[in-house]
């Protein structure tokens, strides 16, 4: 990496005051660095305090830093049977790249290693021209992909964190992972000790895997009787079902209605709109009370409506039992920004592009590759190609760090 | 308020532990003729669970019920055979369910306080066509539930509300019985379980349940032929296979499955190189490494097994589903069935050295039939 990114991450770790390092049960945890170029972490390292840690970081100016979701007897044992596991934080992790946004467009491209084909927006899965798999993409954030991935974090809050699993707000933190998303730590005592299996299964509730509204009360009674099912003020995803059926119906136009239910029953509850609504929203709900529907359509809308409120988190994250997870304010080696804390109530008015900044003030002179459009605090630089420039230091080591510009003395 | 007749439907509870402490017995005391009762109902147990029959309660006696419980689970370790520690723990977490489903709701909450601390709520909150009258925390659902395979017991399709999971009586006791039996399994694993050695007085007891083990032995022998039987194959593998013919690039989910599966059905490292020969990124030195490493035979020494139906679910890896995908929840196992079914038909006598003989010799043949044809299934394909 270029002498002046390593010079300022240092800089960056020398100023830092040491406590911003520390993150629960400090020394029951695995650290482990990653230096600039290379592709293997030094793993199973053990930090007695944070101003050791720090001392380290100041040393060694590694590209990234991570400690472990898990608590540990003996943190530094490199195998894992001595290592003593003792529970693990329950971590979500919400990253822009892996959701579908329309601005991927605007920043994102991608090409077959294979064939040669290229395109603009989220990666296929397989190259559309020879149906290879090795796609190489580059990437960037801007505003609307942190804008969607925030709008997850509140969405996995506010409708499974809380509400379903129970778990108090003190009980959460939430960190800006330096780059693309977010990721939620819940440090109560009763998640450490989950199973593998049990996070698999909270992983799978908050994206909605296997979820049934058969079993969540859609039935018809004795096979041409009245239609029951559940209703909105039930706990879990039973009345989040119940919810998610009344805001598709009444968001939807009638064509797209159509493409759900076909267009005999989708013009049948256009009709009657109001009236449907009206019906399941009672106390209890009359999922039958009008005719023009069957349970399998009814079945069909609670399925795709249930899909628009699932959380979209990567569920590698969650199911692990020891994760390496980046540690809070340190440096994110490919954006230079800070991972950065932010409480629930501060959420809202957060801009990741200014408030994760680490370094105010001064300039840098840069040679640029390639770059689209690009924010860092109140400073927006390109689309631009091949030019040089002076932009404010943080812009600059964002581009450096992102592999899109040199630096020009 | 536990009476000792509930101790002695439920040896399992911390009072049941406690009443025995009363006695202040050692596992060598019992073998003295004065107890040859207890003992007669432990080996009882333990050969009702090997031989599938009933073990009626004896509620006229309850100490006996209670005093053979450990002694039961102690003959089961002490064989350490792997199979009877979970036939033993199906067996009692069976019992345990039938006489909790006749049990009130209090007693069921007492019983699962006593057993295993949860902390149960009394609800009732009742929904179109159920009444779901117990609650409890996730952390304890999701200690035992992840074990069943139904879409009901799923985390998604249950009742919850604030870290609590909602269940009727019905599905309560069968938890409560799923984690006595996970329990008792566990336990064989542990310090001091492990390596427990009988006293020499009840020796001789650990005989007799060999003898009837041995019977069963075609049915807890975990070995497989050497080498893939193709027939046998999960469709998950077939579809990993037929993209690695293919020259798709895998995920790394996929890679792993393939390698765990091979090496666990007996295939050889390099059988496993040869899978991968044909896809473009080949490079065999890593690859061989990576192998080995999985294989046990470098690296932290585990040998891995293959992620278990479930896991491939979720990274998007279980491909066409069929009838006997339906009873299983591990590749290996559809494989080992599969095997079994194979083999019922094909070996008259239905013993074990000619079933394996003849998947070996089924083996052969497709390998001829590859080489002749220029390439079937993995074996042939060239590299």
């Amino acid at each position: 990496m270029h002498k002046v990114v390593l010079d300022e991450f240092r800089g960056y770790y020398s100023r830092l005051p040491a406590e911003q390092l520390d993150v629960k049960d400090f020394v029951r945890r695995e650290y482990a660095l990653l230096h600039f170029g290379d592709q293997k972490m030094i793993r199973h390292l053990k930090f007695g305090g944070v101003s050791e840690l720090k001392r380290s970081l100041v040393e060694g100016v590694p590209a990234n830093v991570y400690y472990s979701s898990a608590y540990y007897r003996n943190p530094q044992a490199d195998d894992m049977n001595a290592k003593g596991w003792e529970g693990a934080d329950l971590i979500f992790d919400i990253d822009a790249d892996h959701i579908r946004t329309d601005c991927k467009d605007e920043h994102d491209t991608w090409a077959c290693l294979d064939c040669g084909c290229r395109g603009r927006g989220f990666p296929p899965d397989a190259c559309p021209k020879c149906g290879m798999k090795k796609i190489d993409t580059v990437t960037w954030v801007c505003e609307g992909c942190l804008e969607t991935a925030k709008r997850e974090i509140f969405k996995l809050i506010d409708d499974f964190i809380v509400p379903d699993f129970g778990v108090a707000l003190g009980e959460i933190e939430i960190c800006f992972s330096g780059h693309r998303g977010y990721h939620l730590h819940v440090v109560s005592e009763g998640v450490r000790g989950l199973t593998g299996d049990g996070r698999r299964e909270i992983a799978d509730y908050v994206r909605g895997i296997g979820l049934d509204p058969k079993e969540h009360g859609f039935r018809q009674v004795t096979g041409t009787g009245p239609i029951v099912g559940p209703d909105m003020r039930d706990g879990g995803w039973r009345g989040k079902i119940a919810r998610a059926i009344y805001e598709f119906v009444s968001g939807r136009s009638q064509e797209e209605l159509r493409a759900v239910v076909g267009p005999v029953v989708a013009d049948n509850i256009s009709k009657s709109r109001e009236k449907f609504l009206q019906n399941i929203s009672d106390a209890p709900p009359h999922w039958g009370g009008m005719r023009g529907y069957s349970l399998e359509s009814l079945l069909k809308i609670a399925n795709a409506a249930a899909r628009e409120h699932v959380c979209n988190i990567d569920e590698r994250v969650t199911l692990d039992v020891k994760r390496l997870i980046r540690q809070p304010n340190s440096l994110h080696g490919k954006s230079a920004l800070k991972t950065a804390r932010v409480s629930y109530s501060d959420l809202e008015r957060f801009d990741p592009l200014r408030d994760a900044v680490a370094f105010m003030g001064g300039s840098i002179k840069i040679y640029v590759k390639e770059i689209p459009r690009v924010r860092i605090g109140d400073c927006e630089v390109g689309p631009a190609k091949g030019t040089e420039m002076e932009v404010p230091r943080a812009l600059g080591l964002y581009l450096l760090c992102k592999g899109a510009a040199d630096p020009r003395v | 308020m536990l009476t000792k007749e509930d101790l002695a439907k439920y040896p399992f509870l911390d009072q049941s532990a406690a009443f025995i402490e009363g006695y202040n017995l050692t596992l060598s005391d019992l073998s003295a003729p004065a107890y040859s009762g207890i003992v007669g109902r432990a080996v009882e147990r333990v050969r009702c669970s090997i031989e599938g029959g009933v073990s009626p309660l004896q509620l006229g006696d309850p100490e006996t019920e209670i005093l053979s419980y450990p002694l039961a689970l102690a003959l089961v370790y002490a064989s350490r055979v792997r199979w009877l520690v979970n036939r033993f723990a199906t067996f009692e977490a069976k019992r345990c369910e039938e006489l909790l489903k006749m049990e009130t709701a209090p007693k069921l909450a007492e019983v699962a306080k006593a057993s295993f601390g949860w902390r149960v709520g009394m609800e009732d909150l009742r929904l179109e066509w159920e009444r779901l009258t117990f609650s409890l925390g996730m952390a304890e659902y999701l200690e035992v539930a992840p074990q069943f395979h139904s879409p009901s017991w799923k985390l998604t399709n249950k009742y919850v509300d604030r870290g609590r999971v909602f269940l009727d009586a019905k599905d309560f006791a069968r938890l409560l019985a799923e984690n006595l039996k996970l329990r008792i399994i566990r336990k064989a694993g542990e310090e001091g379980v492990k390596d427990f050695e009988l006293p020499a007085a009840l020796q001789p007891h650990l005989g007799g349940i060999a003898g009837l083990l041995e019977g069963k032995r075609q049915l807890y022998e975990d070995e497989f032929p050497d080498g893939l039987v193709d027939d046998a194959r999960p469709p998950c593998i077939v579809a990993i296979m037929n993209d690695l013919s293919a020259g798709k690039s895998l995920s790394h989910m996929a890679r792993f499955a393939i390698t765990t599966f091979m090496l666990n059905v007996g295939e050889s490292v390099d059988g496993v190189l040869k899978l991968f020969g044909n896809v473009a990124d080949f490079d065999e030195g890593k690859a061989r490494y990576q192998v080995e490493h999985i294989a046990g035979i470098t690296g932290s020494r585990t040998k891995y097994a293959p992620p278990k139906c479930e896991v491939l679910r979720s990274f998007g890896l279980c491909a066409e589903p069929d009838r006997l995908c339906a009873t299983v929840s591990h590749p290996l196992n559809y494989y080992k069935r599969k095997i079994r079914a194979g083999s019922g038909a094909k070996a008259p006598t239905g013993g074990v050295a000619p079933t394996r003989e003849g998947m070996r010799r089924e083996k052969e043949k497709e390998k001829e039939r590859g080489r002749e044809g220029g390439g079937k299934g993995a074996q042939g394909r060239p590299r």
